[in-house]
């Protein structure tokens, strides 16, 4: 009633809604900036500006040194990247972890949450067995595998006395090949409750209805698992796979504790490598060059998998 | 799919942050040139008096040293920090670029050039009047250490050097009663050794500090006395004898592959003691790893085993630096005057830290017996090349060194490869 008591108000002038217009934009120009201000400060101090001073260091012979002049290079460390010969063993390293490492822990991983997502006995306990390793120290598991796979450890007992498969002397940190595939079963035995995790909340949200028709329609174990199960935890899949990847190009920890990247540099990894150009020789401009170089194929090679995941998503859905 | 993307940024730049040390905090230090002898100073001072949660150092340190000189300087107390060693050098690196460096450093003997030449460490011998007083009367080997360029940066705090221990129930097997006096005896012994499962000789690593004793020994030489160049050197007949003597013994089995860097192999500390290995190198600090683990355990020392370049052995040990950032220079300087007496000396030789005093050394290793046969040995022994880029020459050198032990290299290829490599770091930036 009262709004049309003023109609003429109305007509020469809409007040109302133009005081709502332009109150809501300034409210709204205010209110997501203080809610994102905290994380976009953290993320702008903590990670973009190391982030763009890693980049600037990068182009000089850096001195950590306040005062002392570093002298400007421009693109000779990354040049100097691609003539080192350890810079490349490292990568490949890396890469022949990543590539041991990843595709293992998805499939034990969705193995052992499909495994845990039926009802059994001491389920919960299992769930947190597999669960303890991925919440234990990098450096204890480190030490302990180090241990493990001593001349005189636990592996070539089992595989003397126990088994009988090897005469029990093998130097396992002793060679480039070995000391890889112990680092890798670390990386393994750490990551897979890790996907298990993920793979079991994604299991949760698999459409009972679905299987259970499915079931209905005569389609067996694997048949259901093929058509219902594995487009319904797409998704999951996809990020595990992608953040395992990055996680593996990233190894550190565990080589530096278990070789240091010996013998003689063959068990260097990128991280490693880095660590020790920047931390032992003190070359802080090689060392930020190649974490550079590392960042940028890591995020190309993200893409090309968020690319590749998106298509699959797009055609089972 | 934005969301995830950022996320994926913050993961992976995570590894950027990593070598991104450099940072613009200034040191919260007190007020600058408080030289007022009233005002209360307390000295920060860093070492690795404890590595290996050895506390005997320590106690000497923080219960009697330290109370002694608080004691006779009122006003001034120090607060020692222990570092575990292997991670003291990234501390120092990423304290000096944040600008929060000590007062006094126990700086290892091979980082006092690198420091200097960043300019962190104040000059001894210009800031301390007295400085030749005290240098003179240190064993020059040591004192070496601490020259960079035209300017001494510290002096000797303690040293140390690398003599033979052997196990003698192990030497035995071979038929010796005593340790091999010659490298020619413990040579031969290698093979009998070999063929009951014991290693004559072990050691972990092929860096300087390893070989050196070898390679001098047997007359070579990693450099030029003036340490220009290491071609010519590194790569002369004589050097790749010493070696070529090892990797023979590394390849009849009689020396294991712990040296070319197998980090699951037994250590040296365990090894001898249980009798896998006969002989190794090392300092007077083994007595106190060994008598916790292997109270039984009965080691011979002797002087390194004789060459043709007679029985050198390699010059450890630390010194003590005083920082350019340090705000308390006149106290820094009165705890180093009292470092280089007789009540700091002494109480730490009694620790197994050698005097680098000559004549309290002489006084130590009467004192304190098992010290003899490392005093003895400093008399002859030599100090590694003391330059800013000592450790990129040790990764070189035991790169280059583990590519001949396991045959993918012949000695001299490697080492005149390993030579060419060492050459640029050696000649002075100028």
């Amino acid at each position: 009633m009262t709004v049309l008591d003023r109609p003429p108000v109305r007509a020469s002038a809409p007040v109302p809604r133009t005081a709502a217009r332009a109150r809501r934009p300034r409210g709204a120009g205010l209110t997501p900036w203080l809610f994102l201000a905290p994380g976009m400060i953290l993320f702008l101090a903590a990670i973009i500006y190391p982030m763009m001073q890693a980049f600037q260091m990068s182009l000089y012979d850096w001195k950590v040194l306040k005062g002392l002049s570093s002298e400007f290079l421009g693109f000779d460390n990354y040049r100097r990247a691609f003539d080192d010969p350890i810079f490349w063993r490292a990568l490949v390293n890396s890469g022949v972890y990543m590539a041991i490492t990843v595709p293992i822990q998805v499939v034990l991983g969705l193995l052992v949450a499909i495994l845990l997502n039926r009802k059994a006995p001491a389920r919960a306990l299992f769930r947190v067995l597999f669960y303890l390793p991925v919440v234990t120290s990098w450096v204890v598991v480190s030490l302990m595998f180090k241990y493990l796979f001593a001349d005189n450890g636990v592996i070539n007992w089992a595989l003397r006395d126990v088994t009988g498969l090897t005469d029990g002397n093998i130097s396992w940190l002793g060679d480039r090949w070995t000391a890889m595939a112990a680092i890798s079963v670390l990386g393994i035995w750490k990551g897979v409750g890790w996907s298990m995790m993920i793979f079991l909340a994604a299991l949760q949200g698999v459409p009972r209805d679905l299987e259970e028709s499915a079931a209905v329609d005569g389609a067996g174990a694997l048949a259901r698992f093929r058509a219902v199960t594995l487009p319904a935890i797409f998704p999951a899949l996809a990020f595990v796979v992608v953040m395992l990847v990055i996680g593996g190009f990233n190894v550190f920890t565990s080589v530096l504790v278990m070789t240091d990247g010996g013998p003689a540099q063959q068990t260097q990894v990128l991280l490693t490598y880095m660590y020790q150009l920047a931390f032992a020789d003190g070359e802080y401009g090689y060392g930020a060059a190649m974490a550079v170089l590392l960042t940028i194929a890591v995020f190309i090679i993200s893409i090309l998998q968020l690319r590749a995941f998106r298509g699959r998503m797009g055609s089972a859905t | 799919m934005s969301h995830r993307l950022s996320r994926l940024v913050a993961t992976t730049a995570a590894a950027l942050v990593l070598a991104a040390c450099g940072s613009d905090q200034k040191p919260a230090s007190p007020a600058p040139g408080s030289s007022d002898s009233t005002a209360p100073v307390t000295l920060t001072f860093w070492g690795t008096y404890g590595n290996g949660g050895n506390r005997t150092q320590t106690d000497v340190l923080q219960k009697s040293l330290i109370p002694a000189f608080e004691a006779a300087n009122p006003g001034v107390s120090v607060d020692y920090v222990d570092v575990p060693y292997d991670s003291f050098l990234q501390k120092l690196e990423t304290s000096a670029s944040g600008g929060q460096l000590p007062d006094l450093i126990r700086a290892d003997l091979g980082w006092v050039p690198r420091f200097a030449d960043d300019g962190a460490l104040e000059p001894l011998d210009t800031a301390m009047p007295n400085f030749q007083k005290f240098a003179d009367k240190t064993y020059p080997g040591s004192l070496a250490t601490n020259k960079w360029e035209d300017h001494y940066y510290g002096l000797p705090l303690d040293t140390n050097t690398r003599v033979l221990i052997s196990n003698p129930e192990a030497l035995a097997k071979a038929g010796l009663s005593k340790p091999p006096k010659t490298i020619e005896e413990l040579v031969a012994a290698g093979p009998k050794l070999a063929e009951q499962n014991v290693s004559v000789f072990a050691d972990s690593g092929l860096q300087t500090w390893n070989v050196l004793p070898w390679i001098w020994s047997g007359g070579g030489s990693l450099t030029d006395e003036k340490l220009t160049t290491a071609t010519g050197y590194l790569d002369s007949p004589e050097t790749v004898a010493a070696v070529q003597m090892l990797v023979d013994l590394y390849q009849q089995q009689a020396i294991p592959n712990l040296i070319t860097g197998n980090k699951g192999g037994t250590p040296t500390s365990d090894g001898l003691p249980k009798g896998s290995y006969a002989t190794i190198l090392d300092g007077p600090w083994m007595a106190g790893v060994w008598s916790g683990q292997y109270p039984d355990f009965e080691p011979t020392y002797s002087p390194m085993p004789e060459g043709k370049g007679g029985s050198i052995s390699v010059v450890g040990g630390e010194n003590i630096v005083l920082t350019a950032e340090s705000p308390n220079k006149d106290a820094a300087l009165k705890f180093i005057e009292f470092t280089q007496g007789e009540q700091f000396q002494l109480e730490m030789a009694a620790t197994g830290q050698m005097p680098s005093v000559v004549g309290l050394g002489d006084a130590a290793a009467k004192k304190y017996p098992e010290l003899a046969p490392f005093a003895e040995q400093l008399k002859t022994a030599r100090s590694r090349p003391a330059v800013p880029d000592g450790s990129k020459i040790d990764t070189i050198l035991n790169d280059a060194l583990t590519q001949a032990f396991t045959g993918k290299a012949s000695v001299k290829d490697a080492l005149t490869e390993a030579a060419k490599q060492i050459d640029p770091l050696l000649s002075p930036s100028s």
